[in-house]
């Protein structure tokens, strides 16, 4: 009764960010207040896809209390603990698997048990970035800060398509009960390039003319690329038509940097042709190097929260150029765990051609520990 | 002190002797003992001895050494101890008069030269160059026992020897096993009551040992022995002291995991108006002391023992108040650094804080100081009389005013309600002095002695028993006197601590010194006032050191008002919070100027935005600075040589430092990237909202179109790239050229450089056949990995010219010897083991931890780490319950431990519990208990449960006696692993071993899977075969159908399973079982039914108590206590009761078999009993035989003869048979003889035989040779 008193809720405005700051509450324990949720829209209140998401994180939770109001526009959330588990998702097909896989990743090792969780709806759509890119480069990312063991994997079994999805993912991550601080100040030089074209419901060529044009532009750099293609058939291609390619370039120190691009969905503006989704998904890559860092810029987030979360040590990233949702993201962590990063730019040098300049992320952790994991 | 060390240099130096008797000895033992020695190396003397004998015992031997040596290593940690480390926590530890406050008066004495009469609170002192103290007394109550033994660095356990160990002793000692076992050292006090020194010797060793038992073989016991005037021996205080001094701890789980704060020292900020209003109102304090254990966040949840949960509002960190001596010297403290700290005992010199400075006058000063503090003016007196209740009404308006005027004092506060509860504290006393002491005996210790010590000891005993009667006595004097004397003080105003209102904020700065600029005058000026001030109080060393910190103090003070910063802070401040209009209070004045400032600095931002590198580069970068800024360092620079000059102040001394700090802050402030991601520095946070007034009143509302808009976007990680960058034109393309391998490489990582570098170490080598030297090609350009002074050499090498041949070998050499370095360290690197590797790994995350920060100035430092360890911290904590203010006694340790991340939570908490063994009763379920988890300390309602063997868990009704079992409450989330102890009640003492249980957290959740066993039971009414009719054992349709499938039984044993429901009556239903069942059968269902954890957590407010009473909290009573209060009489159940066994006769009927049956059967299996027979009939009936007298006479004649007759025969018979088993022997006999005889005479025959048979053989022989 007491201890309850000692603490008000976070409160928030606007649904921007729900997912970053429902992920942190759950972590922190502390409750979280959100108004004024498309209060002035036309349509206000919670989307699907937000209720489904709601509804993943209590899947996952034990003991976690939601409060929605009438109109849905304004949320309360008292986060339980993590219990994992098996979990069987069907995400609402407005946005794509990595919505919630993103959020799903961060919670991961801090589980009661292990999660293996089925995602269905969509895996690929352009607004998120897709599984195949949290495949490429989320994974390797949390093998960084210690997470590993068994069964750390993201699997796609059936691809569907944005807009109506249905596709399915295996997710599975071993619980950790601390973190492993990192130095990661060096992301060295690229050494190859690989990726993934896929295609479904259309004719397996695209894939190939994809793969053929986006090496047309990064060849100038790098002769190390392959470009996997991927047509999925029958049962596992889902409901909707549709291809784009997936980019990661490795360096030689490990680093993982990633882009992708995805065909237009069916009847939503103007189809695009393979060969420019490929030139262009090639330049998004370039842009990414560009920016470069040790964590490409999908991941920023996941990198920072897991500096967080870390032992009571200093941990240093260097990232590129924060973007936004980073950005919002270093402020909510100030908020629920009261850690500031300490941000240095690192200016690029004139004579070494080695893109923008770079953001050098300090932090000491908070000695957060897995409180869910049961001891025997 | 002063007159032994006189003696000593009067006393001549020991010469020693080289000649005589004593010397020759000396040398004799000497040469023997260097024998001695060269016997010992055996290995060299009898290397056959240890030669190899066998390799599997070699084998076995070198395994065990290294089994020994792993066993010693520990998982490495990374070591997190600050440069500075807060003071060591000693808690002094024992029951009443045992000397606690004696032993730590001494101590103190010891370490500082100065007295202090009374030791309340928490007392910190400087003990060595590296080491700080803070003594704690821990009194008798068992809620200070838990908290204490949670943040003890080292405990003393004092003990009385002239009466053995108490309960609290081993209480205190079980404590400190579940919360990580701190440093204990005993220390046994009244050992000047022994006369004889042979019991001296035993009871010593006998408490030695038991000591031992419960600590560790060989854990430290110190002996004090006897007291001088009141105090213990000087030696051996000092002794103990440098025990003390010396001692290494260890880190405990808790203690390094946590913040945690030991509060030296509580303000109460309350608005003195709202407390005039409502005396009981929440209350605002502020809380001083060390930060220990782990970084601390501003704005985190804290638990205070005793209290509750509550946040931090505000956390800053001050000066320290009882530094570590600034330099290093080989000499030991001098008696200025000798300093001591406890304010809550009234020491401790001046402390101030953002709101005010405190100082601390010794009784002495106190009247005098009084009198030259107080204002002449008339005006400024009658001010002075309303000030208290209108403090913060000013503080608000920003009217600040030199005052000397008291603020509410704990003490005050105290001594206001202690005076309030006189009567009661009066009890409480009473109440001690008839204590009874709570001897532990222990089995093994009497068996031990022997009866001679038994009888020794009884006698002892005896004389104790006077001893403490007459001492008693003396005590209730004592205590009496001592009453007397608090009451004076209490009549005495409180006039101990002065405060000195210096609302010197930035605000009051702007009103009273429109100095604000960067002049000299202001300082000259407040120098000045602080000269006065000096003259007004330099009667003493302490004073004046206080007015020293007073100064530095101002003058830090004064810096923070010239850069308009607010006090640290750690910026704990959300965009929305600074953007949102309802929330904001604006602070007008403040806001304004640092709106100015914020002007100037953006009109400067682009300029220093590029100037913004690596600290220290001041000087270069001064000059590219805007003209204001300038003058601001110049000012600062200025001042650095004439105060440096002032002499040893150390406030000084890092003036220039300071300067370039605050320097290097403003540079921070710059728009960089960390500003576009905080929002404003800290300084400015408050400056950000540009709101317009109208009036003062009346701000425009204006709906920030932007912002709603970003707080409804599309919630997406995606970064969309710059559009600015064109990816088909070919400088763009260059511009990332670099990024891939096939990209220029750095010079240290180059392919070629590097392959030059192996050149120049592996390229030259001589071929040993043939003679050829190959030469390194990279040999005369090499020199940027080389050391100076070779290239040296090799400048020099071309000039000189000379072909020596001496000088390339030389040169040869050293290169092989680099080589061989290097190969060697590849090579050892290769030998060491997982544990050096993570040891290393450790090690080096360390340095980084130390490394990263440490150019910071603290206060940006804070703001990125959170507040160190060893800093002095101040906590504003708001909402406090009044209690805690009004009932505060220092006596009692405020904690603050802060709480980890949903720590501060509650929800459902497994544990493994085991009833401790010395605790005489077993626990019940749902009983209240009392338990120390974490910080906490709290009454919660545990439910026992044990696992079965299919991992249900099963409710128990009780404990176990001597096993661990499970236990569930609801309480706050802690950590796994974490131990705790449950208590009964914390109030009084009692005289049993009050640790009821202890144990370890293992799961946390939200919800709870106890079951317990439930039987329904239900009576067949009807039954078919093996179907059966049952009811009564649920009530409804619904009910059975839930239970559809489910397996019943019978008392009887039979097995059956639940059919379906019937219609009616109601709840029955149709089962079927393997066999016939009876209708006197009872039939159950064996089920599980889930249990519900009370939801009960009942923090222990025992700080909140009144002063006296505060170990007299009681929370909820046991259902077993309640009665017991009440007088209820448990009504046993009329069922449970024994009746008289009546037992029915049982009735059972003959068996029939139908006729058809009997006649299908075969003639084994049918039944054989023949009918009866009808009655004879009378003719056939035979009639009775009824003999004459005479008849009867002769038949009786007849049998006696014939039974002679039959004897007679008998006899002969039995003759007959003897005579004929002689005969038979007899003939045996015979035949024996016969037989031996014939088998003679055969033997003749046979031997006739045979020789005629020879004979005629050879006849037959000789014939036939005669024939031949």
């Amino acid at each position: 009764i007491a201890a309850k008193g000692g603490m008000a809720a976070l409160t928030y405005e606007g649904c921007n960010f729900l997912r970053q700051r429902l992920v942190l509450s759950t972590l922190s324990g502390k409750r979280v207040k959100i108004r004024n949720i498309r209060s002035r829209d036309d349509e206000p209140g919670l989307r699907d896809f937000e209720a489904s998401f709601i509804r993943l994180l209590d899947k996952v939770t034990n003991g976690s209390r939601i409060e929605i109001n009438q109109t849905g526009t304004a949320l309360f959330y008292q986060p339980g603990l993590l219990c994992g588990g098996s979990v069987e998702h069907e995400c609402n097909v407005q946005r794509s698997i990595g919505y919630y896989l993103e959020a799903l990743i961060m919670l991961a090792p801090f589980m009661k048990n292990p999660l293996k969780a089925i995602l269905k709806g969509v895996t690929n759509d352009p607004i998120d970035p897709s599984v195949d890119l949290l495949k490429a480069t989320a994974v390797p990312l949390m093998k960084m800060f210690g997470i590993n063991g068994e069964g750390l994997e993201i699997k796609v079994v059936k691809r569907g398509i944005a807009p109506r999805g249905g596709g399915e993912v295996h997710f599975s991550c071993p619980v950790c009960r601390a973190l492993k601080p990192v130095l990661l100040t060096d992301p060295g030089k690229i050494k190859r390039i690989r990726g993934t074209a896929y295609s479904v419901r259309v004719s397996p060529q695209m894939a190939n003319r994809i793969v053929d044009s986006a090496r047309s532009i990064l060849n100038k750099f790098i002769p190390d690329i392959y470009i996997y293609t991927d047509h999925m058939k029958g049962a596992s291609s889902g409901k909707s038509p549709g291809f784009g390619l997936t980019l990661v370039a490795e360096t030689v120190n490990g680093t993982l940097l990633s882009a992708e691009l995805a065909s237009t969905p069916q009847g939503q503006g103007d189809p695009v042709l393979p060969e420019e989704l490929g030139k262009n998904c090639a330049k998004l890559l370039l842009e990414e190097i560009y920016r470069g860092g040790c964590v490409d810029s999908n991941n920023q987030s996941l990198a920072l929260l897991y500096m967080t979360l870390d032992q009571q040590d200093v941990s240093k990233t260097l990232l590129g150029p924060l973007s936004p949702y980073t950005i919002e993201f270093l402020r909510h962590i100030r908020d629920f765990f009261q850690i500031m990063f300490k941000i240095e730019t690192q200016k690029a040098d004139e004579d070494e051609q080695k893109g923008g300049d770079k953001v050098l992320m300090t932090c000491v952790g908070v000695g957060y520990s897995n409180i869910s994991k049961s001891h025997k | 002190m002063e007159g032994r060390e006189q003696k000593r240099h009067e006393q001549k130096r020991h010469q020693q002797k080289h000649s005589g008797p004593k010397a020759e000895k000396k040398k004799k033992r000497k040469q023997r003992e260097q024998d001695a020695e060269q016997e010992q190396d055996e290995r060299k003397r009898n290397p056959r001895a240890f030669a190899v004998r066998s390799a599997v015992r070699m084998a076995r031997n070198f395994h065990r050494t290294q089994d020994l040596k792993t066993k010693k290593h520990h998982i490495p940690l990374v070591d997190r101890t600050p440069l500075e480390p807060p003071p060591i926590v000693v808690v002094v530890m024992g029951p009443p008069k045992v000397g606690k406050s004696t032993l730590i008066r001494c101590l103190i004495k010891n370490y500082t030269r100065q007295k202090l009469a009374d030791i309340c609170g928490p007392v910190t002192i400087v003990s060595g160059k590296k080491r700080r103290l803070t003594f704690i007394e821990c009194n008798n109550d068992i809620n200070t026992m838990i908290d204490l033994a949670k943040v003890a660095d080292l405990v003393l356990m004092l003990i009385d020897a002239s009466f053995g160990f108490e309960m609290e002793t081993f209480e205190f000692l079980n404590i400190c096993q579940v919360h990580g076992f701190p440093r204990v050292m005993g220390v046994l006090t009244h050992l000047d009551s022994f006369k004889n020194n042979k019991t001296l010797n035993k009871t010593k060793k006998r408490l030695k040992h038991r000591f031992w038992t419960e600590v560790y073989q060989g854990a430290k016991l110190f002996y004090l022995s006897g007291m001088v005037y009141g105090e213990y021996q000087t030696r051996e205080v000092k002794n103990l002291g440098r025990f003390i001094s010396v001692m290494k701890f260890r880190p405990l789980v808790w203690q390094t995991s946590h913040p945690y704060v030991v509060a030296d020292r509580m303000e109460d900020l309350t608005d003195p108006e709202a407390i005039r209003l409502n005396p009981k109102c929440d209350r605002t304090v502020s809380l001083y002391g060390y930060l220990r254990g782990t970084f601390l966040k501003n704005k985190c949840q804290i638990h205070i023992p005793g209290v509750g949960d509550f946040s931090v509002a505000d956390a800053s960190f001050l000066p320290d108040p009882c530094p570590l001596p600034e330099m290093l010297k080989k000499r030991a403290l001098n008696e200025r650094e000798r300093l001591l700290y406890a304010p809550m005992a009234g020491v401790g010199g001046l402390v101030y804080d953002k709101d005010a400075v405190y100082i601390d006058m010794p009784g002495s000063h106190v009247s005098h100081q009084q009198e030259e503090v107080r204002p002449t003016t008339e005006l400024v007196q009658s001010l002075m009389g309303t000030h208290t209740t209108l403090d913060a009404k000013m503080a608000a308006s920003k009217v600040s005013l030199f005052t000397g005027t008291a603020a509410l004092t704990p003490e005050e506060v105290q001594d206001n309600s202690s005076g309030k509860q006189g009567p009661v504290e009066s009890r409480v006393w009473d109440a001690e002095t008839q204590r009874e002491r709570r001897k532990a005996i222990f089995a093994e210790e009497d068996d031990e002695g022997s009866d001679e010590e038994d009888s020794e000891e009884e006698d002892n005993e005896e004389l104790e028993s006077e001893e403490e009667e007459t001492e008693e006595e003396a005590e209730q004097e004592k205590k009496e006197v001592r009453e007397e004397r608090k009451a004076m003080k209490e009549d005495a105003p409180p006039i101990k601590r002065q405060k000195l209102e210096e609302r010197a904020q930035v605000s009051g700065a702007v009103v009273e010194m429109p100095v604000f600029a960067d002049s000299e005058d202001e300082l000259e000026k407040s120098e000045g006032e602080e000269e006065t001030e000096e003259e007004e109080s330099d009667e003493d060393d302490e004073d004046e050191k206080e007015v020293e910190e007073e100064e530095m103090e101002e003058e830090e003070k004064k810096k923070k008002d010239r850069k308009g910063t607010a006090p640290p802070d750690s910026g704990h401040c959300s965009e929305e919070d600074t953007d949102s209009d309802d929330e904001v209070e604006d602070d007008d004045s403040e806001a304004e100027v640092d709106e100015e400032e914020e002007e100037d600095e953006d009109s400067s931002e682009v300029e220093e935005q590029e100037n913004v590198k690596a600290p220290g580069k001041e000087a270069a970068q001064s000059k590219m600075l805007p003209a204001d800024e300038e003058v601001k360092t110049d000012v600062e620079e200025k001042t650095e040589p004439g105060l440096e000059t002032a002499g040893a102040l150390r406030w000084k001394e890092d003036l220039a430092q300071k300067a370039t700090e605050a320097y290097l802050r403003q540079q921070r402030a710059a728009p960089n990237v960390r500003k576009l991601v905080y929002g404003a520095v800290v300084e400015e946070e408050n400056t950000d909202n540009e709101e317009e007034e109208l009036g003062g009143l009346f701000r425009v509302s204006r709906p920030e179109k932007s912002k709603k808009i970003r707080a409804d976007a599309v919630d997406c990680s995606r970064f969309q790239p710059d559009a600015g960058h064109d990816w088909d034109q070919e400088e763009m393309l260059a511009s990332i050229r670099d990024c891939f391998v096939t990209g220029k490489w750095e010079g240290d990582k180059d392919a070629s450089t590097l392959l030059k570098e192996d050149d120049e170490l592996y390229g030259d080598f001589e071929d040993l056949e043939t003679g050829e030297v190959h030469k390194a090609k990279g040999d005369k350009t090499e020199g940027e990995n080389h050391d100076d002074d070779e290239e040296n050499e090799e400048e020099e090498a071309p000039l000189v010219k000379v072909d020596d041949d001496e000088a390339q070998k030389n040169k040869r050499l050293e290169k092989k010897k680099r080589l061989k370095e290097r190969f060697n360290a590849e090579y050892d690197d290769g030998d060491a083991t997982y544990f050096d590797d993570l040891k290393e790994e450790m090690q080096k995350q360390a340095e980084l931890n130390r490394a990263e920060f440490e150019d910071m100035d603290d206060e940006t430092r804070v703001q990125y780490e959170g507040f160190r360890p060893g800093m002095y911290v101040r906590l504003e904590i708001p909402a406090l319950p009044c209690e805690f203010v009004t009932n505060f006694d220092p006596h009692y340790p405020i904690i603050l431990g802060g709480l980890g991340a949903s720590e501060g939570n509650i929800g459902y908490l497994q544990m493994r519990l085991k009833k401790h063994r010395w605790y005489n009763r077993i626990l019940k379920t749902r009983d209240p208990l009392i338990l120390s988890l974490g910080w906490r300390r709290f009454q919660t309602m545990p439910l026992y449960h044990i696992e079965d063997h299919n991992g249900r868990h099963r409710l128990l009704k009780y404990t176990p006696e001597h096993m661990h079992c499970g236990a569930s409450i609801w309480g706050p989330i802690t950590p796994q692993g974490t131990g705790f102890l449950a208590v009964q009640s914390v109030a009084g003492t009692q005289a049993n071993f009050r640790i009821a249980a202890t144990g370890v957290v293992l799961d946390l959740d939200k919800s709870v899977t106890i079951v317990k066993k439930l039987k329904l039971t239900g009576y067949p009414y009807k039954i078919f075969k093996n179907t059966c009719f049952i009811q009564g054992m649920f009530n409804t349709v619904l009910e059975v159908a839930k239970f559809e499938g489910a397996s019943i039984r019978t008392v009887s044993g039979l097995k059956g399973q639940i059919k379906k429901a019937l219609r009616t009556p109601p709840g029955a239903f149709r089962a079927t079982f393997e066999d016939r069942a009876l209708m006197s059968d009872i039939v159950f269902l064996r089920s599980w039914y889930p249990v519900s954890v009370p939801q009960l957590y009942n923090p222990v407010t025992s700080l909140l108590m009144p002063v006296g009473q505060k170990d007299a909290w009681t929370g909820m009573r046991t259902v077993g206590q309640l009665k017991h209060d009440l007088g209820i009489k448990n009504k046993p159940n009329k069922d449970s009761l024994y009746k008289p066994v009546v037992r029915q006769k049982r009735h059972f009927n003959p068996l029939h078999i139908p006729k058809t049956l009997q006649k299908a059967l075969p003639f084994k299996s049918k039944p054989k009993n023949q009918e009866a027979k009808g009655k004879t009939p009378l003719d056939l009936r035979r009639p009775a035989v009824i003999r004459e007298p005479h008849e009867r006479k002769v038949a009786a004649l007849l049998t006696a003869l014939g039974t002679v007759y039959n004897h007679k025969n008998k006899k002969a018979q039995a003759e007959q048979h003897m005579k004929h088993k002689d005969f038979l022997k007899q003939k045996e006999k015979e035949e024996v003889v016969k037989q031996k005889r014939l088998k003679e005479e055969r033997k003749k025959i046979y031997r006739a035989m045979g020789q005629k048979e020879k004979k005629k053989l050879k006849s037959s022989l000789k014939g036939a040779s005669k024939d031949n």
